[in-house]
């Protein structure tokens, strides 16, 4: 699903210059639409794992870039353990 | 319902230092995107969330002492965290990384699967069922298959493929993902019969008739092979089960030569009665004294 910027900043109760410090960090990787920023329910969802981590966990900023870029490999992994495992069963 | 304080695992006395510190501690363990693929911990993490909320706010942690709120007076927990829309398939996802394993991609056993890896998985191949004819088959031949899509494909036959051979075409199968190479068409020839050639291995069979005449004195004949007619002599007193052999005349090999035709020969009466050799065979001694069926005696 497609959110517009402004939509983004109510639904993930951020301020711009919040969100535009996270984007310049790659902490969110926004795409565009015909010139207009544009986010996703995935954007949302990763916006508010930051503030968990932030806010909640304790993480401070150079912790935040570490734990994301971890959780995007831990993802990557899974997709091929995911990929290895159907592969394995096909020719089984 | 469990106990706030008891999910947790603090005492009622707590400070709200210490319920921040133990929600902390709790919440590294189990905050399901850093616990991806455990439901337990997603489960465990809403409890603590939930006691987290009420505990963490003064008015509504004196609120649920007092028993005015109980355990789920809490604000609605989240539904999706990040990991779910990470689980999906999303080819547009930009947080996609694969760094975690780029030095295993040269061991023996994954190479191969990590090679095709997600992003680039070879195409399936596709299967076709080419029907051909005899001669076709012999000679060799390109055939255009025209495709379920409305594409074409030209399948080059060499000179003598059997029946029920199938063509590999490399990367004439369905389109790979992403750097995926295409698979292949594999395409299963039917060599459809002949009106009157046969064949064994690369040979061919012919059941040729003769007159009678033909069979008696010998004759010099035209005999169709797959390439066309020869000239064949048939020797002075033939008979019908007779095998002549025309070298050459049959498939070509996979290793260079030919197969031979073998051509049989039926000696054929003529199809309306002829008087003088009715008058000729009620005459003829010779043939009364033959019997044919002499070792047919049960």
């Amino acid at each position: 699903m497609i959110i517009s910027k402004q939509e983004f900043l109510v639904r993930a109760q951020l301020d711009h210059e919040t969100l535009e410090a996270w984007i310049e960090e790659e902490w969110l990787i926004p795409s565009e639409t015909a010139g207009e920023m544009t986010l996703s329910d995935a954007d949302l969802a990763r916006a508010q794992l930051i503030r968990d981590l932030k806010e909640d966990l304790g993480v401070n900023d150079e912790g935040v870039g570490v734990i994301l870029h971890l959780v995007d490999q831990v993802h990557g992994l899974r997709r091929v353990m995911t990929e290895l495992l159907r592969s394995v069963r096909n020719r089984a | 319902m469990k106990d706030l304080y008891e999910t947790l695992g603090v005492e009622r006395s707590a400070t709200s230092d210490a319920i921040q510190k133990a929600y902390r501690r709790l919440a590294k363990k189990l905050h399901p995107d850093l616990n991806p693929g455990n439901k337990d911990s997603e489960e465990r993490f809403k409890e603590i969330s939930v006691a987290y909320s009420l505990l963490s706010d003064a008015d509504k942690r004196a609120r649920y002492d007092r028993g005015e709120i109980d355990a789920t007076g809490a604000e609605k927990p989240r539904q999706r965290f990040y990991k779910d829309f990470a689980a999906e398939a999303a080819t547009d996802q930009p947080y996609q990384n694969y760094s975690g394993f780029t030095d295993f991609a040269d061991h023996d056993i994954l190479s191969e699967l990590f090679r095709r890896g997600v992003n680039n998985a070879r195409g399936p191949d596709v299967h076709y069922h080419l029907p051909i004819e005899f001669l076709e088959a012999i000679t060799g031949e390109t055939k255009r298959l025209t495709l379920p899509d409305g594409g074409t494909l030209d399948v080059t036959i060499p000179a003598g493929i059997q029946d029920g051979q199938v063509l590999r075409l490399r990367g004439k199968g369905r389109p790979g993902v992403g750097e995926g190479e295409a698979g292949d068409a594999l395409v299963e020839i039917a060599v459809k019969p002949h009106r009157f050639f046969t064949r064994e291995g690369n040979d061919i069979y012919l059941d040729l008739p003769v007159t009678l005449s033909e069979a008696i004195i010998g004759a010099r004949i035209n005999v169709p092979t797959p390439t066309g007619s020869v000239m064949m002599t048939v020797p002075k007193g033939s008979n019908t089960g007779t095998v002549l052999r025309l070298r050459g005349k049959g498939v070509p090999r996979r290793n260079g030569g030919h197969g031979d035709e073998l051509v049989k020969l039926k000696v054929m009466l003529p199809e309306q009665p002829d008087a003088e050799l009715e008058a000729f065979a009620a005459g003829w001694q010779g043939g009364k004294a033959y019997d044919p069926r002499r070792d047919m005696q049960p």
